[in-house]
């Protein structure tokens, strides 16, 4: 099977989750690592869950992760305590 | 330097032989270098305008280890993600991984169309070859 083309809103959940995978790559190795998993984790679990055709609630987590990356990428964040943010898959 | 670190596993890959070994061994993290040595330079004496042999074996070794795949696992230049059991955030993570080993960035717009390891080696080649004074490891 060929690779299929990826929706806009496919694009949009990747590039939060390479934005996010960033962010952590600027913390102290114990933190990235946390960071990572819990990432992977909300994302991965979303991605079962979510109909990919909600595309109200996606959009919702998707500015809910936006405000979230944008917190971790402020140097007074110190920790990450929770995170939801949507995937899907191709 | 900084470790690899393998997030999470997902094997969503349809069901052929290859996802029934890569479930079987999907708990082995061992890697194997210089294995595929001889097969990946026949590849390049057939393919023109390939990407250096060297590239590509680096490519296939970070693949391996963020798909966790078995040591056995055959890998080639025209090994697709797809077919190892990548989903598309399993890919978003070997492209980060690949931008770190080779201290590039990739544009999401080329990110999203790699999808097999000789794509993603051409690609390096690519960027690396426009930072003259990048360092790479």
């Amino acid at each position: 099977m060929g690779a299929s083309k990826l929706s806009g809103m496919q694009k949009q959940v990747l590039s939060l989750y390479r934005g996010f995978l960033r962010a952590a790559r600027s913390r102290p190795i114990e933190d990235r690592k946390r960071i990572e998993m819990i990432v992977s984790t909300e994302f991965r679990h979303n991605s079962k869950e979510v109909d990919r055709k909600n595309f109200q609630y996606i959009e919702y987590l998707l500015r809910l992760g936006t405000k979230q990356l944008d917190q971790l990428k402020s140097p007074a964040i110190v920790s990450l305590s929770s995170i939801k943010v949507v995937t899907s898959k191709t | 330097m900084a470790s690899l670190s393998t997030t999470s596993l997902s094997f969503k890959a349809p069901s052929t032989t290859i996802s029934q070994v890569l479930r079987k061994a999907s708990s082995s993290q061992s890697v194997t270098f210089g294995r595929f040595t001889s097969s990946t330079k026949s590849l390049r004496l057939q393919i023109s305008c390939a990407a250096k042999a060297e590239t590509v074996q680096k490519v296939s070794d970070i693949v391996k280890e963020q798909l966790a795949l078995a040591a056995d696992v055959p890998l080639t230049a025209e090994s697709k993600f797809s077919a190892l059991g990548a989903d598309s955030l399993d890919t978003v993570e070997i492209v980060m991984a690949l931008e770190e080993k080779f201290n590039i960035s990739v544009e999401e717009s080329d990110a999203q169309n790699i999808t097999t390891i000789q794509e993603a080696a051409d690609l390096i080649e690519d960027l690396v070859q426009k930072k003259p004074a990048a360092e790479t490891s």
